[in-house]
């Protein structure tokens, strides 16, 4: 599993991630620059969720119910990674992809559209979630940090090759934002955890 | 025809065994937080802290773990809720070796 420990302040503003306020509001102040990384990713996601969509010359009738034409894994790496397989049996995984892709592309695109929507109506940056929209975007930002973790090659690199990355090294960039995110996230999960009823001390 | 075949017979032998649950699989991912996971772990199977914590651990340090088990629809539901949350969920039969 990874880290959020590798993300050192200066690459993006220190100030910001999430606290809680009262029993069920996370705030967090976004800069400008952040709130533009984030609403740009959010539609990358959309985009590539929306274009592996349900070919126009399906069954209207599967369609409706949610049944695809989609049964076989995207080729592309990162789809792979946000609809991976169910089954490891190739004819099981096919028959689950038909009867659940189409749903799971829909509740990812609304949890990025989610966090794409907050952001775009607060201009001043100030964000304030609720339990249920701090799900949604954990989700959203997990499922970017997936998409830029297969273009990292986060699966091969370690975490001390992609630091010592070149500053002229484009992917460099990407990492500060993949670090970052992952930053983002754990802030937002210790407000969330910070009164879990489970919490032992 | 002897998949399908065999199949069916697979299907058949687990309506009668159904003593033989089904489980769903959590792998270990690089890019997925411990502290996400464990979240993850209580919020979709309602685990108390203790709980999660110790089957991310599992995860992380085993590469895999089981994290629920009962009837093949009963799984298929939780991975279908393990993927919304990005992590990396499979199902199979609970005596098949993992």
């Amino acid at each position: 599993m990874g880290n959020s420990a590798t993300w050192r302040p200066g690459t993006m503003n220190e100030e910001s991630g999430f606290i809680r306020h009262g029993n069920n509001a996370f705030v967090a102040q976004f800069s400008e620059s952040e709130r533009e990384v984030l609403i740009n990713l959010a539609g990358q996601i959309i985009e590539l969720l929306s274009e592996r969509s349900d070919h126009a010359d399906e069954d209207p009738l599967a369609a409706m119910v949610g049944i695809t034409t989609h049964d076989s894994p995207p080729d592309d790496e990162v789809l792979l990674r946000l609809l991976p397989n169910a089954y490891a049996d190739g004819v099981d995984a096919a028959e689950f992809r038909r009867y659940t892709e189409s749903v799971l592309r829909n509740k990812k695109k609304a949890h990025a559209m989610s966090m794409r929507v907050l952001l775009k109506s607060a201009q001043d940056g100030a964000i304030e979630l609720d339990h249920d929209n701090a799900n949604a975007w954990l989700g959203a930002i997990n499922d970017i940090r997936l998409a830029l973790g297969v273009r990292l090659n986060v699966q091969e690199r370690s975490h001390d090759e992609l630091e010592l990355l070149a500053p002229d090294d484009p992917l460099r960039g990407v990492y500060a934002v993949y670090s970052w995110l992952g930053w983002l996230q754990e802030s937002l999960l210790q407000a969330l955890m910070d009164d879990s009823p489970n919490e032992v001390n | 025809m002897v998949k399908t075949k065999t199949k069916i017979e697979e299907e058949i032998q687990a309506i009668f065994n159904s003593d033989k649950p089904w489980v769903t699989i959590v792998w270990d991912d690089p890019v997925n937080l411990m502290t996400y996971v464990t979240y993850v772990f209580m919020e979709l199977f309602g685990y108390s802290k203790e709980r999660a914590t110790e089957l991310m651990l599992k995860v992380h340090n085993d590469g895999k773990a089981v994290v629920s088990t009962g009837s093949r629809e009963e799984m298929e539901h939780d991975v279908a809720r393990l993927h919304e949350f990005g992590l990396w969920a499979t199902l199979q039969r609970g005596d098949q070796a993992l």
